[in-house]
């Protein structure tokens, strides 16, 4: 079974392009600022890690990162 | 190591210089607070050893266990056990180093820098064992620039434990803005490293910290529990507290009280009506602020009979945070209180994530235009809406802090929200705030 993973956005380095919005209008949407926001509920099913691939690849910033579930959160 | 002058060179802000200090609730009598009393001062080694005896041998995993069996967790806000952060750090690659995090950047907040000032050893004490812990050799004296008591405190032990030469890990001092998110871990490892005092994403500082080593930062309250975890052992430490929730806890008195800034030690829960006792409030005031500028509203009535203690407040879904117990009178406007820390928060973002530098101005803004009378309904729903859109959504949980004080103010000075909605304007619209909102002194993060 693949490992269950998750959307991230790195909202240090969003930058409101919206690119990730046009590449992944199902799971991602731009809040009332214009920076991306996640919107499906996690982890992802297989179809959604495809086209979460192409928003991660596609944005200019390099804000947005998938990663196993569980790792989001610790920061102590 | 020498503290002073502070390489900033000038002090151009010192913090409140008086310090006071009570103890509350229960037979089992103070603990961190034992001893001279607060018109005496730092403690001076002697004393302190007489008192307290000395530390145990113990180090590494076997002093892990021991803390672990202590419940001992974090009083920096989170709460976070602080046997699960030391064993991270003690596991991880990398030369370990321990922070000890004084920045208190609560503005009510006077806790930690009175138990800096007047029980430096019992701190550097829990720095030490700290280091124990995770072997480190190093520790770093995390303080805000101008805060240049609690730095002489400091100075002055470490000065009479070098002479006494006591085995402790190397002390040096970093000298942080005074801003409210330089406190937040991932802000102090970037600061450490030479960086701006900015909170910065996905940051594990336990495991890769500064300069990736993996770094143990607590507050200082933490430190001096650990003190007394290592001299006592666990089922001593145990006695006081709550299952929950082991050890005594300071809280800060702050608002309309007697004394704003007085720091009381609880050794058990006691209700609100108490502990509001010792600074002169006799009958329930109009809310309470509990745990910090990100913390709730509680209704002054519900809360007057409630327990004042970090369990018994995360089950009333409130967060404990930095142990803030702020009184608001009645007469005073929630909603314009509300929106003034609102944009004193803003003000601090460090304005990295777009959703903290453009959502807490606007949430910020658009309360005082409802304090104001000059938003209706529709306003409010949206305010509503963007600030659920908003949790969550910050490198560091600053934002997440200004929603929740958001809501509770929402909930709990309801009646005057449906007032000001129906563009009444407040009574109070021309009276001082009734919490501290520094302005900001430095806009430097370095
Ligand atoms: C915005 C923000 C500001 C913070 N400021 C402080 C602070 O001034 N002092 C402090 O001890 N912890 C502060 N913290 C918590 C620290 O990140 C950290 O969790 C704490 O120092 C760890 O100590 P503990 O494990 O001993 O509780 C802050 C956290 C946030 C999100
Ligand atoms: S493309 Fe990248 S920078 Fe642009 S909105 Fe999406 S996540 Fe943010
Ligand atoms: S959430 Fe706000 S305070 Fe925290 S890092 Fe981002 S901009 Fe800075």
């Amino acid at each position: 079974m693949a490992l269950k993973e998750v959307l991230l956005v790195d909202p240090e380095r969003c930058r409101g392009h919206g690119i990730c919005c046009l590449l992944a209008p199902e799971l991602i949407d731009l809040d009332d600022w214009g920076y991306a926001q996640v919107l499906k509920s996690q982890p992802l099913s297989s179809d959604e890690l495809k086209s979460a691939s192409r928003a991660v690849a596609g944005c200019p910033a390099r804000a947005l990162s998938l990663v196993q579930e569980g790792q989001k959160d610790q920061r102590n | 190591m020498n503290l002073l002058p502070s390489p900033s060179g000038e002090a151009r802000y010192e913090s409140p210089d008086s310090v006071r200090a009570v103890f509350l609730a229960g037979d089992a009598g103070a603990r961190l607070l034992a001893g001279p009393p607060a018109s005496a001062g730092a403690e001076g080694l002697s004393s302190h050893l007489g008192r307290l005896g000395a530390p145990s041998a113990l180090a590494g995993a076997d002093l892990v266990e021991v803390v672990a069996a202590s419940g001992l967790k974090g009083r920096g806000g989170a709460g976070f056990p602080v046997a699960q952060k030391l064993n991270t750090v003690r596991v991880s690659a990398g030369k370990p180093l321990v922070v000890v995090n004084c920045s208190e950047s609560e503005p009510a907040s006077a806790k930690d820098r009175t138990l800096v000032r007047l029980r430096p050893h019992l701190v550097l004490d829990g720095a030490a064992v700290a280091a124990r812990a995770v072997g480190a050799s190093q520790a770093v004296l995390y303080l805000h620039r101008g805060d240049l008591r609690s730095a002489r405190a400091l100075d002055a032990a470490v000065a009479e434990r070098k002479q006494a030469a006591i085995a402790d890990p190397d002390f040096s001092v970093a000298w942080a803005p005074p801003r409210y998110v330089a406190g937040e871990s991932s802000a102090i490892v970037r600061f450490l490293e030479g960086g701006e005092a900015k909170p910065r994403f996905g940051t594990r500082a336990a495991i890769c910290g500064v300069n990736c080593a993996p770094t143990a930062i607590h507050n200082v309250e933490t430190l001096a529990h650990l003190a007394l975890v290592d001299r006592m052992g666990p089922d001593e430490f145990r006695r006081c507290g709550t299952p929950g929730f082991s050890g005594s806890v300071l809280v800060t008195l702050a608002g309309a009280v007697q004394h704003p800034g007085l720091v009381a030690e609880l050794v058990a829960p006691v209700p609100a009506s108490e502990l509001l006792g010792v600074a002169g409030i006799s009958s329930p005031p109009q809310a309470l602020l509990v745990g910090g500028y990100g913390g709730a509203w509680i209704d002054g009535r519900s809360a007057w009979d409630s327990h004042i203690w970090p369990d018994a407040l995360l089950q009333g879904g409130f967060s404990f945070g930095c142990g803030l117990v702020g009184v608001f009178p009645n007469g005073a406007c929630g909603v314009r209180e509300t929106s003034g820390i609102l944009s004193y928060l803003a003000s601090e973002s460090a304005g990295q994530c777009g959703p903290c530098r453009y959502g807490l101005d606007h949430l910020a803004n658009s309360l005082a235009r409802l304090a104001k009378g000059e938003a209706g309904r529709r306003e409010l729903k949206a305010l509503e809406r963007k600030a659920a859109s908003i949790v969550g959504r910050g490198a560091c949980s600053h934002p997440d802090g200004a929603v929740s004080l958001l809501r509770h103010c929402l909930e709990v000075f309801e009646a005057d929200i449906r007032s000001h909605s129906q563009r009444r304007p407040c009574r109070a619209a021309h009276s001082d705030s009734v919490f501290p909102l520094p302005s900001q002194i430095e806009q430097t993060w370095r």
